[in-house]
């Protein structure tokens, strides 16, 4: 069993060197920031001088390992933009990306099991055929349109909630909304197909011949064991969230990571993305290998199977 | 795809708007007491440091709340004194400015010439780092003749270093030592810094120590709102008070809402088609360059495309609001038949390939001006191919020089005069793609003297001369778009500054 954990602590890891890696070599090849970073007009020699003062001018081997080297501590640079460190301008803006994360992930969840068990339940009547409607609809429609029409309706007609920003509880409600029912669409589907999947197999149907009552067989019996595959989708789903999404961020106003890292990408603020990602890359793997502990306690079998 | 859906969400939300706008009800109405203004920002402020600051629309005019400069530049685009009493050339190599006394920090420690001089050395020292120093390269040296007069020595004549300095702010040398401004604000200006939510907002309330004329509000907030929607939506809810960057249709809506107001104005920038006169087919090929001047109809665009919003430029890449701009050149009028006629005596090969590079996401409509542009030329039989470009990977080659034949941009310059905006096209510039020796000579000596009246003769030559040999498609005046909330009027202004003093409640 440590062993393991050992093996997949060791995988993170290299998962975590390669994405690194990647964004490092896609930065340098995004081109030169020297150039956005001063006025139009300015002398040659002084973009060259900006070029050497944040040491582009040097080999890619070289700057590749100076920024390895300081990022096993955790320095990524100062900002280009900023002028503050990468790593500190990235985490400012955690915190909101967590609480909006946090909220939706918990209305997604609440709402796509409710209705995802509903459908289940109701296979072939006419009340799985809307569910499944709205659930499709919800899932192909885009965050961005339907962030649109929450801040026209909730906010420019009825003046309930604020237009963006982040200022208090009532702030949240709307970007909660356009992406809690993106990732309810999500788990009301999931769940619904696992339902009816785990309802097709033996021990439903031993359970039924041994007369205990349906509200027991679904809700212990089936719903338990269909929930597992939910708890992977809600993870990844998490682990996505928690990179920011900038489109709703946009909408919103909300200052997350992604709306960050697609700022600094388009001025080529070289330790904010690489801050970034890291940071990224770490939630997504760490995430990813919680989500494994957890498959072996809800589930003996994978436990045992080991 | 991507914009098809555009197009189609557009439409539908437009629909949505219109069906709403007559039901708009007012923001919840805030207890009187504090009166704050509310400014909602179309993008981030990425620095408090006042010496990095350099886009004029957010950090720098963020800083101009916090911070002096010894100029500011007002509403109708006249230099007014802040720290400055007054200030004029001595000879031509040097300004002299005669300082306000009794300006302090909230320490106690006064902003005397010695401060100024401390501050614009900072910048001009190359272990600053300072992204402005190249405005200071003309200065050679700056002297404190008394706590209120400081003289700056510049290389030859620098007409242009006063309105320079309006974007120059003064930090405490003292409290320097111990603090970053990249963290902190202590400065001297209207306004002090309550909070920084870095991403959302910035919220500035009074500082008591300012001396000068007490502004209407108590509190100014920034409120960064990328997305254009949400800003109309922040206008409309009177959650935000002024707004800029606001989508055509929506001006005439908010214009007419009763609880909103909105408008335009011609910005500083204008909107150019640049030909790159060092590679054919438009090297030494004047005919060329004037033909496809000929062939577009500035006018239809403006009227077509941008709703009315906007100027035709007059044969010059100035507004009236520059220093030099020139008010005899008038447009070249929309003559097809002028520009096929150029076309055959230039000698142009039929069925010459011509790129159009259109850099995207950083100019207004510009993918929907290029495809006007390109089929206006393809009318007079020009085989004209647009390539968009993302901005960052266009401006890699551009600022190489190696641009393609065409390229649509736009230019502006924050001081507003000649020798900046004129100076994009001096040869020496590796992005001039123009090489003139009358147009550079007639620049070189529009910087040798500070006299305006002279100046203005040379530029009066510059424009002549840019106009006739056509280096660009001279397009218009880029339009800027505002709205504001009822309870306030702006004055409107096409420079990217913005601040609360423009602002009046009613």
């Amino acid at each position: 069993m440590s062993r393991y954990f050992l093996i997949r602590i060791g995988q993170s890891l290299l998962a975590i060197w390669g994405i690194v890696t990647i964004v490092f070599v896609v930065t340098r090849m995004l081109g030169d920031p020297a150039v956005l970073l001063l006025p139009l007009g300015t002398p040659d020699s002084q973009i060259q001088e900006l070029r050497s003062s944040l040491g582009l001018e040097r080999p890619m081997v070289v700057q590749y390992l100076d920024f390895l080297g300081h990022a096993v501590v955790g320095d990524f640079g100062l900002s280009y933009q900023s002028f503050r460190p990468a790593m500190e301008v990235v985490l400012e803006r955690m915190p909101a990306t967590a609480i909006l994360t946090a909220s939706s992930l918990a209305l997604g969840a609440v709402l796509g099991a409710a209705t995802g068990f509903a459908a289940a339940l109701a296979r072939g009547r006419f009340l799985e055929f809307v569910v499944m409607c709205f659930a499709l609809a919800g899932q192909a429609t885009p965050v961005f349109w339907l962030g649109i029409l929450l801040v026209l309706f909730f906010a420019v007609e009825l003046g309930w909630f604020p237009t963006g920003g982040w200022d208090g509880p009532a702030s949240l409600v709307l970007p909660t909304m356009a992406l809690g029912i993106f990732v309810a669409a999500n788990i009301t589907r999931l769940f619904r197909s696992s339902m009816i999947e785990t309802l097709s197999e033996d021990y439903i149907r031993t359970a039924r011949a041994k007369g205990l009552m349906p509200r027991t067989i679904f809700m212990v019996h089936a719903a338990r064991n269909a929930l597992i595959p939910v708890v992977t989708m809600l993870a990844l789903l998490a682990a996505e969230l928690l990179g920011g999404s900038a489109v709703t961020e946009t909408v919103f106003s909300w200052p997350g990571v992604g709306r960050l890292l697609v700022q600094a990408i388009d001025s080529k603020d070289f330790p904010v993305i690489q801050a970034g990602v890291f940071l990224i890359a770490t939630i997504f793997v760490c995430i990813n290998f919680l989500v494994d502990l957890l498959y072996t306690l809800l589930d003996p079998r994978i436990r045992l199977g080991r | 795809m991507l914009k098809v859906t555009c197009g189609l969400v557009g439409r539908l939300m437009r629909r949505i708007a219109w069906a709403t706008g007559t039901m708009l009800i007012a923001g919840v109405a805030l207890p009187v007491q504090a009166e704050t203004l509310t400014i909602a920002l179309s993008s981030s402020v990425n620095t408090l440091d006042p010496t990095q600051a350099q886009v004029v629309g957010t950090d720098v005019s963020v800083a101009a709340h916090l911070y002096s400069s010894l100029v500011a530049r007002n509403a109708d685009s006249k230099l007014v004194g802040v720290l400055a009493e007054k200030w004029y050339p001595e000879g031509d190599s040097t300004w002299v400015f005669d300082l306000k006394a009794g300006v302090t920090f909230a320490d106690g420690e006064p902003l005397d010439a010695s401060v100024v001089k401390w501050n614009i050395d900072r910048i001009r020292n190359p272990e600053t780092k300072s992204r402005n120093r190249a405005w200071f390269d003309p200065v050679s040296g700056v002297e404190v003749v008394s706590p209120t007069q400081i003289k700056i020595h510049t290389k030859g004549a620098y007409p242009t270093l006063p309105d320079q300095l309006s974007m120059i702010f003064f930090l405490s040398p003292k409290w320097m030592e111990s603090h970053n401004p990249a963290n902190e604000v202590y400065g001297t200006g209207e306004f002090k810094l309550k909070e920084f939510v870095a991403g959302d907002r910035l919220v500035l309330v009074r500082n008591e120590a300012y001396k000068g004329a007490a502004s209407p509000f108590d509190s100014v907030v920034f409120k960064i709102v990328p997305e254009p929607a949400a800003r109309v939506a922040a206008i409309s809810t009177g959650e935000a008070d002024l707004a800029f960057d606001i989508p055509l249709e929506e001006v005439e809506r908010l214009k007419g809402g009763g609880k909103t107001n909105a408008g335009w104005v011609a910005s500083s920038r204008s909107m150019v088609v640049r030909m790159n006169t060092a590679k054919p087919p438009f090297s030494d090929n004047v005919k060329l360059r004037q033909a496809v001047n000929y062939a577009i109809d500035k006018q239809a665009i403006v009227d077509g495309l941008l709703g009315g919003l906007g100027t035709v430029s007059n044969c010059q890449i100035m507004t009236p609001a520059y220093f030099g701009y020139n008010a005899d050149l008038k447009p070249y009028p929309y003559d097809p038949e002028k520009a096929k006629q150029l076309i055959a005596e230039s000698g142009l090969v039929s069925g010459t390939q011509i790129e159009l590079q259109v850099p995207m996401g950083r100019y207004f409509m510009a993918s929907e001006i290029s495809q006007v542009v390109a089929a206006q030329l393809q009318e007079v039989g020009l085989d004209a191919v647009i390539r968009e470009y993302d901005f960052s990977s266009w401006v890699q080659p551009y600022s190489r020089g190696e641009m393609g034949a065409m390229s649509l941009m736009g230019q502006a310059w924050p001081t507003l005069d000649a020798d900046g905006q004129l100076g994009l096209y001096a040869s020496q510039n590796p992005t001039a793609y123009f090489k003139n020796a009358d147009y550079d000579a007639a620049l070189k000596a529009g910087r040798a003297t500070n006299d305006p009246k002279d100046r203005l003769v040379h530029y009066k030559q510059a424009t002549e001369i840019m106009c006739r040999e056509a280096p660009v498609i001279f397009l218009f005046a880029q339009p800027f778009t505002y709205a504001t909330s009822a309870r306030i009027e702006w004055k409107a202004r096409g420079d990217d500054w913005i601040r609360a003093a423009d602002v009046v409640l009613k």
